[in-house]
């Protein structure tokens, strides 16, 4: 099975891996659901610890339940009561002994309930509604912006504590909870319910009034989780701003960081690319990177790569001329040797094997001369003085001459109808054309060749076509390189070192142009093309 | 009798050539060295010398002792005959003083046939010259016999290889001469880049003495042409 290769920059790739860091937040809820339980259960024991205070100073003192309610009193309470602008209508406290007595002991945010067996309030004290919290609020510029679009959002994510919770004490009278009924079973007990409107959670914790033995009555001590909630809020936000900071330093960072990364890896890519043209030639070395990290060395060893195949290319070049320089002693050998045995008297059937060696040593003689031909060609470039001339005449003298000269040949020829001026070497330009038709004609065997001449404002193209075999695929680029040939092997009437074309090319670059071949788009043959950019 | 010198460092080539050399009637005497060359050239110069470029080690060798015996005689021809065929080479070696360049690609034949036209050069250089061996064509004057050319009554110092060709188009003037032709004319075998080369330098010799001169003209394709 193959999996389908998804294209991704390191960017992409390292962005991806970035986001492993999105764990962070969700360790840090789990932190602050932790936190949150261990407050609430700080809370849960201050109440009971509370509470417990409370009972303490009201045990053992009979005279404080025994009495029952004054009805006066509480009426007149009552009648204030529905007087009161605020319309909470708490149960009023029956009792002022214990109403002095807890009073001392409440607490800003905490409701303290005292009531006795039958559920009656004896005293009440505090309030659920804490007083507005200024102290939250912060007047940097950073808690601004961050309250403006961050905290909107968390107000949304995160339950907000409510403070206009309908309090169920003000219509139903004092607490009946589970907490009241484990303490009038004398059990000091914590409770944890929500308002009936579900807006707010009220934690409460109740503990026995002992007097002797019994149980008389239940001090209460009430609470809303707002506190808790608001805490958990702060540290939610708290964290959450760090990690959203760090996780955005981080990601730019890593972007940066990535980017230098691909820079390098990509200028190093495009420094390769542009080290080899098209035909694979070695056109500059590669200039190596001193970075002392894994992109240096690998810069390093494309240069030295770059380098190695810069070198075997010119070796290859090379080689043919030197190849003929040192065959050329061995052969004046055997050649003059053959001159002086022929001046000789021989007999009649030496003389077939004397004709036979010598046909021999023409056409390695033949060999020798195409070899050097292009290495003399590349040598004397420097020494080419540039004429300006007009390709026309050129162009079309040489394919005349090459109808005479390959009379068998079909040879079709358009040329334009202005003048394409070029600078450089009309003897070149003849020889290169000299190569394009030999090799079109030994591949068209008799059917038609077309050369088109023609030109546009900036260059000149020549295009010698045939109706020849295909070119095989890949050797399109390969075809001007030195001593590379697509012929087939066997039926060769003459030395085929694959020099042609390389000549072809090398008066193309001299001329400041280029020589492509191709394949027919309709298969039929092989198009060698040679543009050359016009004088200016 | 004449007598040659081949200095040549590959004993089967310099015994070859000097038994050709002999068959034509001529006194050979071979060098394998530069050194050894000098210091018989010091005793006794030769009517004609036969310089290899390369002398085993000494990769200019013959270059130098070239330039040593034409400080000993200025009118002693000299051919160079090499396995190098680069412009550079040929442009150097007869800067030198040479009268010809060859390559080993030469046959015997063809050698003879130029240490022949050499030896005829310098003996009639003296002599008046017959009207029947004169080409003139327009300002160009050329003796068959003493191989010399003038253009414009001046002498333009051409080597063997580049007289025949000069007199091969000039012949004939309008008649493109293809390279084939001019190859067999000037008794030479090589390739047509190097024809191309030698007309060059044709040029640049008349260029020299006249910078108007237009008289050889490339048929692009076809050959050369000496116009009128």
């Amino acid at each position: 099975m193959k999996i389908p290769r998804v294209a991704l920059s390191i960017r992409a790739q390292l962005l991806l891996v970035l986001t492993v860091f999105l764990a962070l937040p969700w360790l840090g809820v789990e932190y602050v659901r932790e936190l949150e339980r261990v407050l609430r259960d700080a809370q849960e024991r201050t109440l009971a610890g509370t509470a417990q205070a409370v009972a303490t100073a009201l045990h053992n003192r009979t005279r404080l339940f025994a009495t029952p309610p004054d009805p006066i009193a509480s009426f007149a309470r009552e009648r204030a009561e529905e007087r009161s602008p605020s319309g909470v209508s708490l149960p009023p406290s029956a009792s002022p002994e214990i109403a002095q007595i807890i009073e001392g002991l409440s607490r800003t945010t905490a409701r303290i309930w005292v009531i006795d067996r039958s559920g009656t309030v004896l005293a009440r004290a505090g309030s659920l509604l804490s007083e507005t919290n200024g102290a939250t609020a912060s007047d940097s510029t950073w808690a601004k912006v961050s309250g403006a679009t961050i905290g909107r959002l968390y107000k949304i994510v995160l339950e907000q504590p409510v403070e206009d919770f309908s309090d169920d004490a003000a219509t139903q009278g004092a607490p009946r909870g589970r907490d009241v009924e484990g303490a009038l079973a004398g059990i000091l007990t914590t409770d944890r319910r929500p308002t009936s409107d579900g807006k707010a959670t009220i934690v409460s914790a109740a503990h026995p009034v002992w007097v002797g033995d019994e149980v008389r009555g239940v001090v209460i001590v009430e609470e809303t989780g707002n506190a808790v909630l608001a805490q958990r809020n702060r540290a939610f936000e708290r964290l959450f701003n760090i990690v959203l900071a760090v996780l955005l330093v981080g990601s730019l960072a890593l972007t940066a960081y990535a980017t230098w990364l691909s820079a390098r890896i990509r200028r190093l890519r495009d420094d390769a690319e542009r080290a080899i043209d098209d035909d694979g030639r070695v056109r500059a070395p590669l200039a190596s990177s001193g970075a002392g990290d894994e992109i240096g060395d690998l810069s390093r060893s494309f240069g030295s790569v770059l380098a190695r195949l810069s070198e075997y290319a010119s070796y290859q070049e090379k080689m043919a001329s030197r190849l003929s320089h040192e065959l050329r002693t061995p052969i004046a050998v055997v050649r003059s040797s053959l001159d002086n045995l022929k001046a000789s008297a021989l007999p009649a059937e030496a003389r077939v094997y004397m004709a036979r060696a010598q046909e021999g040593l023409t056409r390695l003689t033949q060999i020798l001369t195409r070899m050097t031909e292009a290495a003399r060609l590349e040598q004397s470039l420097s020494d080419v003085e540039r004429v300006r001339f007009d390709l026309v005449p050129v162009v079309t003298g040489c394919v005349e001459g090459f109808c005479l000269a390959y009379p068998a040949a079909r040879i079709a020829y358009s040329p334009p109808s202005g003048a394409l001026l070029v600078d450089g070497s009309p003897d070149l330009i003849a020889q290169m054309l000299d190569k394009l038709v030999a090799n079109a004609v030994e591949f068209a065997q008799g059917r038609p060749i077309d050369i088109v001449l023609s030109g546009d404002a900036q260059a000149a193209c020549i295009a010698v076509g045939n109706e020849g075999p295909p070119l095989p695929e890949g050797m399109q680029g390969r075809l001007f390189e030195s001593m590379v040939s697509v012929r087939a092997d066997g039926a060769r009437d003459a030395p085929h070192l694959g020099l042609g074309l390389y000549i072809v090319r090398v008066v193309a670059q001299f001329h400041g142009g280029e020589a492509s071949a191709a394949n027919k788009p309709d298969g039929s043959g092989v198009i060698v093309t040679v543009t050359l950019p016009l004088a200016r | 009798m004449r007598r040659i010198a081949i200095v040549e460092d590959e004993p089967a080539i310099r015994a070859n050539y000097a038994e050709a050399l002999r068959r034509h009637g001529y006194e050979v005497a071979t060098y394998a060295t530069r050194l050894d060359a000098l210091a018989a050239f010091r005793t006794r110069l030769p009517d004609l010398a036969l310089v290899d470029i390369g002398l085993g080690d000494d990769v200019d060798g013959g270059f130098t002792l070239t330039r040593e015996l034409r400080a000993l005689s200025a009118t002693v021809p000299i051919i160079f005959l090499s396995a190098r065929d680069s412009d550079f080479d040929v442009v150097a070696g007869l800067r030198l003083g040479a009268d010809d360049y060859l390559t080993k690609d030469a046959s015997l034949p063809h050698l003879a046939a130029r240490i022949a036209a050499l030896f005829r050069r310098s003996e009639l250089l003296s002599a008046p010259p017959a009207s029947d061996d004169i080409v003139e064509r327009g300002s160009l004057r050329l003796d068959v016999k003493r191989l010399t050319a003038d253009w414009q009554g001046k002498r333009v110092d051409l080597t063997l290889t580049e007289f025949w060709m000069v007199h091969a188009l000039a012949r004939h003037p309008g008649h493109v001469k293809d390279r084939d032709a001019l190859m067999r004319d000037a008794n030479i075998v090589v390739d047509d880049s190097t024809i191309t080369s030698h007309v060059k330098r044709i040029r640049r010799k008349f260029m020299a003495l006249d910078p108007a001169f237009e008289r050889i003209e490339t048929v692009y394709g076809m050959g050369y042409r000496w116009t009128e």
